[in-house]
C-alpha cells in the first residue's frame, strides 16, 4: 500500500511532465495543423539553459523562468521556419520541425557538451500516508495544475486566447473576421515552446536530461496528447497522467525496463484502434 | 539515348571505383551502398505510396540481427543472407496490417515508436547479445569460399543495389507502379478506379523493408557486429534525409542523396577530426549538415536535387 502510494505520486509527476510536452504539441496543433516534432527539443533547450543559469548562481525561480522563456522564443523560431514560408502544407512543417530538432541537437551538443545533465530542486521529502515523497513531485504536480487552470483562462477568457481557438475551429472565418492566422500560429509555437520549456525545467532535478532526451519526450507526449485526438488539452492532461502512473506502476512492480515499451505500444493501440473507428477520409482536400 | 549513355557511364564508375580506392575509404564506399539500398526503398515508400517512414533503420536492424544470429549458430552464411530480406518483409507485412490503418504524422510517430520498441527488446534479449550486441558474426562464404576483404563487400553491395534498382525501375513502370502514385496523389480516386489500395500499401511497405532488411544483411557480414547502439533512431532520420534531398520518388535520386549525405557526412568527419577541432565537432558538424539539408530541402527543393537539376538542364 504504502509502495502503491509512492508509485502513484511519482507516476503523477512524470506524467505532468508528459501532460505538459503534450499540451504543447497541442495548442500547436489545434491552430496549424503541424505536428511539432521538435516539441522535445524545447524541453531540453529549456532543462540544460536552467542548469547553466543555476550553475552560474542565478537563484531559483529566475532561472527557471528565464529557461521557460528562452524555449518560448525557440518555439517562435521554429515556428518561423516551419510555417513562416506560405504554401508550406502541414506534413512538409512535420519534416522541417524534425529537422529543427536535429539541429536542436548540434546546437545542445555545441553549448553543453553530450553529458546528461540535471540540478537540484525542491529538496527534501514527505510522509504522505506513511508513503516517502520527494517534495518536488509534489512542486511538479501543483505547477502543473496551476498551468492548466491558466490555459483554460487563457483560452476562454483573453481576446489572444480566443483568437487562438477561433483559428482551431475554422481557418477561414477566422481570417474572414480578421484574424492574422500566420500570426497566431506563430503565437501558439511561442506558447508550444513555453510548455515545452516547462516540462523541462520542472522534470529536469528527478530525471537526467541529455541533448538526445528529446526523442523520447516527444514520443511520450504525442501519446498523451494522441487520447484527445491532438486537439483537447484537457484530454492531453489526462492521457498524460495515465501514461505517467502507468509507466510508474509497471517499473516498480518488477517489469522494470519495460515500462517505455509498454507505453509505446499503448500508444500504438490507442491509435489503431481510433483509425479504425472513424474511417479517413480526412486530407483529401486542402 | 543520353540516359542509356550516362547508365553505362555511372555502372562503368562504380565497377572501376573499388581498386582505386584505399582502405578506409573502401569502407566509405561499401556503407553508401548499403545507405543507397535502404533509401531506394523509402523512396519507393515515401514518394510513390505516399507513407512516411520514421522507423526505416528498424527493418535495417531486422535484416542484420537475422543474418548475425543465423550465422553465429552454424547456418550458412549465404542462408542468413537470402533470409535477412525475407524475414524484415514478413515482419513488415505482419506490423503492416495494423499500422498501415495510420496515416500522415500519426504513421509518422508509430513507424518512430516500432523502432523504439524494437531497439528496447533488443537491449534486453539476451538470446541476441543484448545491449553489447552481437559479436563474432562470420565472414560470408560463397561456396566455401570466404569473402575477407572490403573490396569483396564493395562489389557485392553495388551488385545487390544494382538488383534492387532493377527491380525498383520494374515496380515503378508497371501496371502496379501507376497504381501506386495514383494512391499517393488520392486514395479514395484511386480506390474508385480499382486500385487495391490497402494491398498495394501492404506490398510497398514490406518490399521497402525488405531492401533494408537485405542491406542490413550484407552490413552484419561486412562488420561482423551488430549492436541496438548500430541502429538508433538519428539513422533512420538519416535515411529520411538522404531520400527528400535526393528525391522522393526517384531512383537515381534516392541513390544520389545516399551517395551527396554520405560523402558530405565523410568530408565533415574529416574536418571536425582535424587538431585542434574540439572532440565534438564531427557530431556537431554531422547534425548541423543534417538539419540545414533537411530543412532546405523540403523549403526550397520540394522535389528534390536530381529533379530539379534535370529540370534545370533541359527546359521543358
Amino acid at each position: 500500500m504504502r509502495n502503491l502510494l509512492q508509485y502513484l505520486i511519482t507516476g503523477l509527476g512524470l506524467g505532468c511532465g508528459f501532460a505538459l510536452v503534450g499540451s504543447g504539441l497541442v495548442a500547436i496543433y489545434r491552430v496549424t495543423r503541424v505536428v511539432n516534432f521538435a516539441q522535445g527539443s524545447f524541453a531540453v533547450v529549456g532543462a540544460l539553459f536552467a542548469s547553466t543559469l543555476l550553475a552560474a548562481g542565478v537563484p531559483h525561480g529566475v532561472a527557471e523562468l528565464l529557461a521557460v522563456g528562452l524555449a518560448a522564443a525557440a518555439g517562435l523560431l521554429v515556428g518561423l521556419v516551419a510555417i513562416g514560408r506560405p504554401g508550406t502544407s502541414p506534413g512538409a512543417s512535420l519534416v522541417v520541425t524534425l529537422g529543427l530538432s536535429v539541429l536542436g541537437y548540434a546546437v545542445a551538443v555545441l553549448l553543453w557538451g553530450d553529458q546528461p545533465r540535471s540540478f537540484p530542486g525542491v529538496p527534501g521529502a514527505v510522509d504522505i500516508l506513511g508513503a516517502r515523497v520527494r517534495w518536488h513531485y509534489l512542486l511538479i504536480i501543483a505547477a502543473t495544475g496551476l498551468v492548466f487552470t491558466g490555459l483554460v483562462w487563457f483560452f476562454s477568457r483573453t481576446y489572444l486566447g480566443k483568437a487562438l481557438s477561433a483559428c482551431a475551429s475554422n481557418r477561414y472565418a477566422a481570417r474572414v473576421v480578421g484574424i492574422d492566422v500566420t500570426r497566431m500560429g506563430l503565437v501558439a509555437f511561442a506558447l508550444g515552446g513555453a510548455l515545452g520549456g516547462l516540462a523541462g525545467v520542472l522534470i529536469t532535478p528527478v530525471q537526467q536530461v541529455s541533448f538526445d532526451s528529446d526523442v523520447a519526450l516527444v514520443v511520450n507526449g504525442f501519446a498523451a496528447a494522441i487520447l484527445g485526438g491532438l486537439l483537447r488539452p484537457g484530454l492531453a492532461l489526462v492521457g498524460g497522467l495515465l501514461l505517467g502512473v502507468g509507466q510508474s506502476l509497471v517499473a516498480g512492480y518488477g517489469g522494470a525496463g519495460y515500462q517505455t515499451q509498454l507505453a509505446l505500444g499503448l500508444m500504438l493501440a490507442v491509435m489503431i484502434w481510433r483509425a479504425a473507428r472513424q474511417p479517413v477520409l480526412e486530407e483529401q482536400a486542402a | 539515348m543520353r540516359r542509356a549513355l550516362m547508365l553505362t557511364g555511372v555502372v562503368v564508375a562504380t565497377l572501376a571505383l573499388p581498386p582505386l580506392l584505399s582502405g578506409s575509404q573502401l569502407t566509405v564506399y561499401v556503407l553508401l551502398g548499403l545507405a543507397a539500398m535502404v533509401t531506394v526503398g523509402l523512396s519507393l515508400l515515401m514518394g510513390y505510396a505516399g507513407q512516411v517512414s520514421l522507423g526505416q533503420a528498424s527493418f535495417y536492424a531486422i535484416g542484420g540481427y537475422t543474418a548475425g544470429l543465423l550465422a553465429v549458430h552454424g547456418a550458412p552464411s549465404l542462408l542468413g543472407l537470402a533470409a535477412a530480406p525475407v524475414v524484415a518483409a514478413a515482419f513488415a507485412a505482419a506490423v503492416g496490417t495494423s499500422l498501415l490503418r495510420l496515416r500522415g504524422h500519426y504513421l509518422a510517430f508509430a513507424t518512430l515508436a516500432m523502432q523504439l520498441i524494437l531497439l528496447g527488446l533488443l537491449s534486453r534479449a539476451d538470446w541476441a547479445g543484448g545491449a553489447i550486441g552481437l559479436r563474432g558474426i562470420p565472414y560470408l562464404s560463397v561456396g566455401g569460399f570466404d569473402l575477407r576483404e572490403d573490396i569483396q563487400y564493395a562489389y557485392l553491395t553495388w551488385a545487390a543495389l544494382a538488383v534492387i534498382l532493377l527491380v525498383a525501375h520494374r515496380i515503378v513502370r508497371s501496371r502496379a507502379g501507376r497504381g501506386l502514385r495514383a494512391l499517393a496523389t488520392s486514395e479514395t480516386a484511386a480506390a474508385a478506379c480499382g486500385v487495391p489500395v490497402g494491398r498495394y500499401r501492404l506490398v510497398v511497405f514490406a518490399l521497402s523493408a525488405a531492401f533494408a532488411g537485405l542491406a542490413g544483411g550484407i552490413y552484419a557480414f561486412f562488420l561482423g557486429y551488430v549492436s541496438p547502439g548500430s541502429f538508433p533512431v538519428l539513422l533512420s532520420i538519416e535515411y529520411l534525409v538522404m531520400a527528400v534531398v535526393g528525391g522522393l520518388g526517384t531512383l537515381s535520386g534516392a541513390v544520389a542523396g545516399a551517395a551527396a549525405i554520405t560523402l558530405l557526412v565523410q568530408l565533415l568527419t574529416v574536418i571536425g577530426t582535424q587538431p585542434g577541432m574540439p572532440s565534438y565537432a564531427p557530431s556537431v558538424l554531422s547534425y548541423a549538415v543534417y538539419a540545414v539539408l533537411l530543412v532546405v530541402a523540403v523549403l526550397f527543393l520540394p522535389r528534390g536535387l536530381v529533379p530539379t537539376l534535370l529540370s534545370r538542364k533541359e527546359p521543358s
